[in-house]
């Protein structure tokens, strides 16, 4: 976790009230990981206290530029549109814990509900310099809300689902999963919670459903892995990068927590934002 | 609760010699470096050096003998003008707790202090306020938990943390190897609850002191009870007091109509210090306007929208007690300080700043030694209750009231 100033180099509006923006900021991008984020301070303290989390969109550490993807939801989004190429913000990062890729998983089955890509997308360029083959399944309201392909790495096979079948599936995109999660070894989701609730329904009977054995005779090899380690994350079938209203970011203020099997509060900045699917509490009311 | 007859009058505050208690330091001594001597030229301006700026003298004292200070020291304003000259900031806020400057991190926005050790030197602080701490284990309240409102937040952790034991078994050994000292912040339901919580916390080391929250909006039953009526302010405080010798921060709560009869059975019931001021009772509405927004529904507004208020709970407070009071509501710069001493506080928490700003603390006791040495003051006390009124007002009773 590092302190650093960061200057914005592009900022476009990829999707009606949907922002894209380029910062050049290498000490936050030095061993950034796919699955973490940046916490951003807005330059009016006096009206917004608070800093915005974002997740790395693109990292690229060559340049030591990262990317954020947002939608203009309040007045620290709006504020963040109304920056201009050379300014500067302060960045806290890199922040939480990333996605961990098993080392033999060769297929990654990638899922994003609506802005959910902005959690998922530096993934599918990691696997890609990896070597592995990635899906993409987004699914958007309409065709209006559908992350355009072109800033996707040709690579990707690109699978959209919209719930009003303006474009692609007609439909949910949990619906597409089934035809792609026997061919997965692993999958990676972020988007709304119904979304994520229902992937994580899939990923438990997963096994049980498809007969599938794991991938290698000593995967996981039943032996408990502690919870919340990179382990269990690797292990896992189902990671999900959560979402929650943060203040600190650090795991300071516990504000930002979501329920684990056990019941006991996790914090979404330290412990997650990506979480292995099944270390988590699906049912209860949390949000 | 001993009885003991009060007669405020305009001169009480300032004739009385404060209450020296022998009693052995809950922290080690502060190690002063003797002032650098330097040319004056080579001196950062702005005391960014980490030796400069607590310096040498003695520590504030209790609140009646700084503001005594204040009220005959002013004429001193060029005797100590030099650039780089050391500038007294330590603080005793009582029972030994001696603090090297009077910045401190406040209960529930610094974690228990290893959170922000990245970018934060956590050392140079006055003192750490650690997240409420509950005798058994809490899991605190549903999410959402914190929002933004204007100039400000709500937040309604709800008392989440693994319990007395559990904190003191992570992090006291690691507290008791810092030189910041750690004031362990106490909440509970009730008055056993707040004693035996108080009674593991004494003799701990690491443990430099306790802050008693009694004024936790954000749980049903979270002590603010106790906040709300004198009486059983008085008897919680009586009772952790006679629990433990630690030096004892009680935290006063907004949400009442007059704090001078709460802080004055506070201070009679034996507290060091008091803090005020905790956060302001709020609720949030989701942007469906189908329920509120906060998934306890209520929660505690603190920011720069607050300072108004904490301004006013430590001008009152400040005027009915004799015990320091640390004020916390709103600090985001150095003139949040300025104002805060200014109406009688020995010293200042920074709370809900720290998310966006987390080296602000730090940078808040460079820029007060800053402002000393640029008013030629070798000691930031002549900077306490300048804007009191010179002469305590009558007794009132009539309630809150709101001078022009």
């Amino acid at each position: 976790m590092r302190l650093a100033g960061a200057e914005l180099i592009d900022s476009r509006e990829i999707l009606p009230g949907q922002w894209l923006q380029d910062y050049r900021a290498p000490e936050i991008v030095a061993g950034a990981r796919a699955g973490q984020f940046v916490h951003v301070r807005t330059g009016d303290y006096s009206g917004l206290v608070l800093r915005r989390p974002f997740s790395f969109n693109t990292i690229d550490v060559a340049s030591g530029t990262l990317s954020i993807h947002f939608r203009t939801i309040g007045r620290g989004t709006e504020w963040f549109t109304r920056l201009r190429p050379g300014d500067r913000v302060d960045m806290l990062g890199p922040l939480g814990r990333p996605f961990e890729v098993d080392p033999r998983s060769r297929h990654l089955l990638l899922v994003a509900g609506g802005l959910g890509i902005a959690g998922v997308r530096s993934l599918a360029d990691e696997a890609i310099r990896d070597g592995r083959q990635v899906v993409l399944l987004f699914g958007g309201a309409t065709a209006r809300d559908v992350y355009p392909s072109s800033l996707l790495p040709d690579e990707v096979e690109y699978v959209v689902a919209t719930d009003d079948g303006s474009v692609g599936h007609h439909g949910f995109v949990t619906e597409l999963v089934e035809a792609y999660e026997a061919w997965a070894d692993q999958a990676f989701a972020c988007g709304p919670l119904p979304m994520l609730r229902s992937l994580a329904g899939l990923a438990a009977t997963r096994r049980r459903r498809l007969g599938v054995a794991s991938l290698g005779r000593k995967r996981g090899a039943g032996r408990p892995l502690p919870a919340g380690s990179a382990q269990a994350r690797r292990k896992a079938f189902l990671q999900v990068s959560m979402e929650q209203n943060m203040g600190c970011a650090v795991g300071a203020c516990l504000g930002c927590v979501v329920m684990d099997a056990k019941g006991a509060p996790q914090r979404v900045c330290r412990e997650g934002p990506v979480f292995a699917a099944d270390e988590l509490e699906w049912e209860t009311a949390w949000q | 609760m001993k009885a003991k007859r009060r007669v405020v009058t305009a001169v009480t505050p300032y004739k009385r010699r404060p209450t020296v208690r022998k009693i052995k330091p809950a922290i080690a001594p502060v190690v002063r470096r003797p002032p650098i001597e330097r040319p004056a030229a080579e001196q950062p301006s702005n005391g960014a050096g980490a030796g400069t700026a607590a310096g040498g003298g003695s520590p504030v004292g209790p609140a009646s003998a700084s503001r005594a200070v204040a009220m005959h020291d002013l004429r001193s304003s060029d005797a100590a003008g030099d650039q780089g000259a050391a500038v007294a900031l330590s603080v005793d806020l009582g029972r030994g707790l001696v603090l090297e400057n009077p910045i401190l991190v406040a209960s529930g926005t610094f974690g228990y202090g290893t959170e922000y050790a990245d970018v934060v030197q956590v050392q140079r602080l006055g003192a750490i306020c650690c997240k409420g701490t509950t005798l058994r284990p809490r899991v605190g309240n549903p999410t959402p938990r914190v929002t933004e409102t204007p100039a400000g937040m709500l937040n309604s952790i709800g008392l989440q943390n693994p319990g007395v034991d559990a904190v003191l078994a992570k992090y006291a050994e690691t507290w008791a190897g810092w030189k910041v000292p750690v004031i362990v912040n106490v909440a509970g339901e009730s008055i056993a609850d707040y004693t035996e919580v108080a009674r593991r916390l004494d003799g701990v080391p690491g443990v430099a002191g306790i802050e008693l929250n009694i004024s936790c909006p954000n749980v049903g039953r979270g002590g603010l009870q106790f906040a709300i009526d004198p009486e059983a302010a008085g008897a919680v405080t009586a009772s952790v007091r006679r629990a433990t010798d630690l030096p004892l921060l009680v935290k006063l709560s907004p949400n009442v109509a007059d704090i001078r009869p709460i802080a004055r059975a506070i201070e009679d019931a034996g507290a060091d210090a008091l803090t005020a001021i905790n956060t302001l009772s709020g609720i949030a509405v989701a942007p469906t306007r189908q329920r509120p927004l906060l998934g306890n529904v209520y929660g505690g507004l603190s920011g720069p929208a607050v300072k108004p208020v904490g301004l006013r709970i430590v001008y009152e407070a400040s005027q009915a007690v004799r015990i320091p009071i640390v004020a916390i509501g709103g600090v985001t710069e150095l003139a949040d300080v300025l104002d805060y001493l200014a109406v009688g506080a020995v010293a200042v928490q920074v709370g809900t700043a720290i998310f966006a700003d987390p080296t602000l603390p730090v940078r808040l006791v460079d820029q007060l030694a800053a402002e000393c040495r640029a008013r030629g003051l070798s000691s930031y006390a002549s900077l306490i209750g300048t804007a009191l009124p010179k002469k305590a007002a009558a007794p009132s009773a009539k309630g809150v009231e709101y001078r022009p």
